[in-house]
């Protein structure tokens, strides 16, 4: 059963969403394979939102498929305010798909399941992986491959716009070329077949994984990827491909920004903050907060300043009770205040309320994150504590009030906490309007928007996209009937 | 009222995730009660959060059927047969609102409440159960479904009479191969029959077999386990299923210091395992079981802590499990290096790389050699501990092994980020020991810097060579000959056809030292320098002083350094105590002495007039070298691990100063110290040889051809 919505997400039926679709004009039409559309509370929602945006914005009619809200009140949450922002002419998709691993009725398992509850859920994830290898979402490809055939045949698109994760959107978006031809092209974010936290190959070429990877690359339209290191590995490993491989980098939303500037009062303290999905190691969360604990001890502003962790933490049954949590919780007597997650209409305002930022990554090279953009845009004071080999350091390298990446040595990580601390109060307007102007290029919207209308000139055939080895006509497909 | 049912299957380990949720209840007025599958004194929580109740007190006096039934349950269904019998609970279930797992092992009990009381929310998780109050809370009329849904769930028929065939059952195969069972000599006997009967499925007669032999184990007749272990082997092909049977009982061996018999079926099972996880992916897998093969066949109970190894009897017999492995060809290495060794420098100083810190007891003179001399640059990478070099190394085995099954690996990365600036900047690398740091030089080509190691003893017993991949080493230097014939028989990356050139060179000894006047006193007095090992085997100069002692109470023994340490295995602790039943005996009369460790060893030998090397295993014996340059007449005992072989201390020392067994040792002794002028004589043409042999300022030249020589690279 596939429900569809408008971006104001009253929920359609199936058959007034259908005439709807079907009612539309000749514009051209994208559909856009996009798990974790607002207002899933994701952090890649804001990407998919602004690329969804960015289509319409040059006049093309968008179609999101998506799952439905209930599924990500098992994950992270809703986030409506995300929703506020998306265009009004967008359509989506909802499709009744759900993680079972984050299932937290216990009436809705079986007996096998209430005894071993993580074996059931490994042998799960071994029985998905021989539909599609990819745990946890392996089992959802053949719901989406029917309603992608479905909503291409309600409405030919002219473009397929898929993004991962999850990866078995690939396998839907393999089942429209191969029945439609649909041009597509793939926002491939961090990529699949790199690990990006650990800097290895996730998996060998000669994998059922890497088979699958290459054969849907090798006829996207463009590959997108979010930093240069990712886009070079995918750049070697299909060096026939390379051409195709663009970096779409991440950036911030202008209405992230604060809207005042604060004040510090070094007399009161300060108030660090970080904010975002929690994906880093809890020893990693131990290492700053031990290193904040001894800045604390070494400098007197520090020790009557609070540090406000924001965020989602776990999800399904380990929500908001993980180690992570309790690493917060136990840390309260330090002035270490655990507040959940922040509504993206409130992101701006959270800002204005802290003085310095502590952006805690995981991984190194491969990894930017999304995070460090909206960082910068806020203009406040960066600490940062990831490994000192990290894209994010790339990006902030030229950000005045960057202490600077030191890996998690403690005590350097403690005297980051001071630079921080000393940034933010003897920082002038001028500083904070200087360190807010080097954030300018990394606006979200700048950075998708010739992504998307270069994508869209590929799919309408205003450019030949390079090396298509089917040799199938890319462009103007806009067939109903199944190709044989 | 929202009532609240909380079950833990553990302890809590977020204790404050805990505290902050039940505050979070107490805010919404609900009424919580926790039930604990463990002692309530393992979570201390303050007054008012929650009514405690802990399972297990109260299932204290329950029968022996009871026991039965919890003692071979699933962990989770351990505790709901503790729920199921608790009035406690029973009486709160029935009321409860919202039924909450706390944990994994909680969840079946929640299940099983939930299908009783079909009214309330039964949640998995603190986050879901604040939700669930919420909602009840905002929808009071939730509340009415319970009278409708009072009924059990028909599930439950299902699963009860599931749980009653199946728990019966198990009960009775647990019954007739348990250990009260295993207690009868014809119920072993029966079940040693029964796991060897043709005709069972492999995994059936490995499980089976694997209970049996557990029991067996646990009630001490270990070779009725070891003979069903036997017996059911013979019937498997698979060598992973054959060493799933041996392992325990070659574990057990190995713990009590015995030469297990069926280790090679162990270890090839093992890598076996290896092997297969090497072709899944990712292959680094496999790094666990080639470890625990190496612990096996590596253990210290089998060639450190006992008097013969078998490695030593039979290097390539013994090995043979591992050589014929595909592991061992994946890991003996083919990395290679981009580019070989480079020609010496003639525009600039040689520049010599040490690395230093692990164990630098032999390495000083070469270091303090080359430090000061013209023409030669040193630099050391510091492996100490605290060193951020000696951080990487720590438990960098398995990552090690990783990397080498991988080809690749961050670790890898990251070698390379700590040494591999100084290894560029060097043209040469001394590295001694063919332990750790020599592993993890192979994690990098050396491009054209010179690779040596060097090889002492203790390595060729050990694993470190095996993961030392030759084609990146030049050159392996060892201290004898007979380290060399066993090195190279041990470990097939020496005997490659382009594999490393093996050199012979003696320790570097400042000998001079120890040349200090000698008491007439000390005639009488034998000396064993150096006893922590159990390889020492001071038992053995034990014997020869109740020889000598037989025909002349003069005789002494003085024991100089540490006592062997009786608690790193249990052979070592078996020679440990006959160790000490000798000292007991033979101490109070003041035929022995303990010296202790000392700073001053020349000092030490000044009273000692006849120097023993007792060992079963040497690689050349310094402090023997040092005695006899101290001029104390030498004896040496015909290192057991090498006496049949082509080299060994017989090739080693001048004929006569070997001897076989402590009766021959008595005979040299007596004939030495006969007189004072013989005892004179023999020791100042002891301390002559050793000073013109094996001096530092003789030696040293060996090391200035293997390092400096243009035509050594």
């Amino acid at each position: 059963m596939i429900s569809h919505r408008t971006s104001r997400f009253s929920r359609m039926s199936l058959r007034a969403a259908t005439r709807r679709l079907k009612r539309a004009g000749d514009k051209p039409h994208v559909i856009y394979l996009a798990i974790g559309f607002p207002p899933a509370a994701k952090s890649s929602a804001y990407r998919l939102r602004e690329t969804a945006n960015q289509f319409c914005a040059i006049g093309w009619d968008v179609t999101v498929i998506t799952i439905c809200q209930e599924a990500w009140e098992r994950e992270y949450g809703l986030d409506h305010t995300l929703s506020e922002a998306v265009d009004p002419r967008v359509q989506v998709v909802e499709l009744p798909l759900f993680r079972e691993d984050l299932e937290t009725d216990i009436r809705a398992f079986s007996e096998a399941r209430s005894l071993q509850p993580q074996q059931w859920i490994d042998e799960r994830d071994k029985q998905e992986q021989k539909i599609f290898p990819e745990k946890k979402f392996g089992r959802w490809r053949f719901a989406l491959e029917k309603a992608l055939l479905r909503v291409h045949r309600e409405r030919p698109a002219d473009l397929l716009m898929t993004t991962c994760a999850p990866y078995v959107n690939l396998a839907a978006t393999w089942k429209l070329w191969q029945t439609y031809r649909v041009p597509y092209a793939v926002d491939f974010r961090d990529g699949w077949s790199i690990d990006v936290i650990n800097g290895n190959e996730a998996f060998p070429p000669d994998s059922v994984a890497g088979r699958w990877e290459r054969r849907v690359l090798d006829h996207a339209l463009s590959i997108w990827c979010v930093n240069d290191p990712i886009a070079r590995f995918y750049q070697e490993r299909y060096p026939h491909l390379a051409d195709r491989v663009r970096v779409v980098r991440n950036g911030f939303d202008a209405n992230s920004r604060p809207t005042l500037v604060r004040r510090p009062d070094p007399a009161d303290g300060l108030t660090f903050g970080y904010l975002g999905s929690v994906n880093f190691p809890p020893a990693q969360l131990n290492a700053v907060l031990n290193a904040w604990r001894t800045a604390r001890q070494q400098d007197e502003v520090l020790a009557r300043s609070r540090f406000e962790v924001r965020g989602h933490f776990g999800a399904g049954a380990m929500r908001e009770a993980n180690a992570h949590v309790e690493l917060l919780k136990a840390a309260a007597p330090d002035d270490v205040i655990f507040g959940g997650p922040v509504p993206k209409a409130e992101v701006g305002a959270t800002y204005a309320r802290w003085d310095a930022l502590v952006l805690i990554l995981v991984g190194g090279r491969y990894v930017t994150s999304g995070k460090v953009y909206e960082f910068m845009a806020s203009g406040l004071p960066v600490l940062s504590a990831h490994e000192i080999e990290h894209d994010a350091s790339n990006v902030l390298a030229d950000y005045p009030l960057w202490t600077g990446a030191c890996g998690f040595d403690p005590q350097r990580l403690a005297a980051a906490f001071s630079q921080a601390a000393r940034f933010a109060i003897e920082a002038t307007d001028e500083d904070r309007a200087k360190a807010r102007a080097s954030a300018e290029r990394y606006r979200r919207g700048a950075l998708l928007a010739p992504a998307v209308r270069h994508v869209a000139d590929l799919a309408l055939g205003n450019h030949s996209p390079a090396n298509r080895t089917s040799g199938a006509p890319s462009n103007t497909i806009r067939n109903q009937e199944p190709q044989i | 009222m929202i009532k609240v049912l909380i079950v833990a299957g553990m302890v809590p380990p977020r204790t404050a995730v805990l505290v902050s949720a039940l505050r979070q209840l107490r805010e919404r007025g609900a009424q919580v009660r926790l039930a604990c599958h463990f002692p309530l004194s393992r979570l201390p929580l303050e007054d008012g959060l929650a009514e405690l109740r802990s399972l297990q007190a109260a299932a204290k006096g329950a029968g022996a059927a009871f026991r039965a039934a919890v003692s071979g349950a699933e962990p989770a269904r351990q505790v709901w047969l503790h729920a199921r019998r608790d009035p406690w609970v029973r009486e709160h279930a029935r009321t409860a609102d919202v039924l909450v797992a706390l944990d994994q092992r909680a969840v079946h009990t929640v299940w099983q409440l939930a299908q009783r009381h079909r009214g309330c929310d039964a949640v998995f998780g603190l986050t879901p159960a604040i939700k669930a109050v919420d909602a009840r809370l905002n929808n009071p009329s939730r509340a009415g479904r319970k009278g409708a849904l009072r009924t059990p769930s028909p599930r439950l028929l299902v699963s009860e009479t599931r749980h009653l065939s199946r728990d019966t059952a198990r009960l009775l195969a647990r019954a007739a191969t348990g250990r009260q069972a295993m207690r009868t000599g014809a119920a072993r006997a029966i079940w040693r029959a029964t796991v060897s009967t043709p005709g069972i499925p492999d995994r059936v007669r490995v499980k089976l077999a694997k209970r049996v032999e557990d029991s067996m184990i646990r009630v001490g007749h270990l070779a009725s386990a070891a003979a069903a272990a036997n017996g059911a082997a013979r019937h498997l092909r698979d060598p992973r299923m054959r060493a799933e049977l041996f392992k325990p009982i070659v574990d057990l061996d190995l713990k009590r210091g015995r030469l297990p018999a069926h280790l090679a079926d162990a270890v090839t099972g093992e890598l076996y395992d290896a092997e297969a996880l090497y072709r899944g992916f990712p292959p680094t897998k496999a790094a666990t079981p080639v470890a625990q093969a190496f612990d096996r066949l590596f253990h210290r109970a089998l060639h450190f802590d006992s008097l013969m190894s078998p490695l030593a009897k039979d290097p390539q017999g013994f090995l043979a499990p591992l050589h014929n492995s595909m592991m061992a060809r994946v890991l003996a290495g083919n990395q290679g290096r981009s580019e070989p060794a480079a020609p010496l420098p003639v525009d600039r100083p040689q520049r010599l790389l040490f690395p230093i810190g692990l164990n630098d007891n032999f390495l000083t003179p070469i270091r303090q050699r080359y430090e000061s001399m013209p023409g030669i640059e040193v630099r050391y990478l510091d492996l100490s501990p605290g060193t951020p070099l000696r951080t990487f190394l720590n438990r960098g085995r398995e990552r090690l092994i990783a990397h080498r099954l991988a080809g690749k690996s961050q670790y890898g990365d990251r070698a390379l980020e700590l040494f591999g600036p100084d290894l560029e900047w060097a043209d040469t690398i001394f590295v001694d020991w063919c332990t750790v740091f020599a592993g993890m030089l192979s994690l990098v080509d050396p491009r054209s810097t010179r690779v040596i190691v060097r090889l002492h003893s203790y390595e060729a017993f050990s694993w470190w060579p095996h993961l030392v991949d030759f084609t990146r080493v030049d050159d392996v230097v060892f201290v004898s000959e007979h380290l060399r014939e066993l090195s190279i028989a041990a470990i097939p990356g020496l005997r490659r056809p382009h594999g490393p050139r093996t050199h012979v060179v003696t320790n570097a000894l400042d000998l001079q030292r120890y040349v200090r006047p000698k008491s007439p006193e000390a005639r009488f007095n034998l000396g064993l320098v150096g006893i922590g090992a159990i390889a020492k085997d001071p038992r053995w100069a034990i014997e020869v002083l109740r020889t000598l002692r037989e025909r002349d109470a003069r005789y002494r023994l003085l024991l100089i350094g540490k006592d062997p340490d009786p608690t790193v295995s249990a052979a070592a602790q078996q020679y440990c105590e006959r160790y000490e039943r000798d000292l007991a005996e033979l101490e109070p009369t003041g035929a022995i002495r303990r010296i202790g460790q000392t700073d001053d060893v020349p000092a030490a030998l000044a009273e000692i007039g006849v120097i023993l090397s007792s060992s079963v295993r040497e690689s050349f014996h310094c402090a023997l070298v040092e005695g006899a340059a101290s001029g104390a007449v030498p004896v040496v005992r015909n290192w057991p691990f090498f006496a049949g072989k082509p080299h060994g201390a017989h090739t080693l020392f001048p004929r006569e100063w070997v001897v076989e067994t402590p009766q021959e040792a008595a005979k040299r002794i007596l004939a030495a110290t006969a007189t004072e002028e013989v005892w004179n004589e023999e020791r100042q043409a002891a301390s002559q040889h050793a000073l013109a042999t094996w001096d530092w300022s003789v030696t040293q030249h060996e090391y200035d051809r293997l390092l400096l020589d243009p035509a050594a690279r």
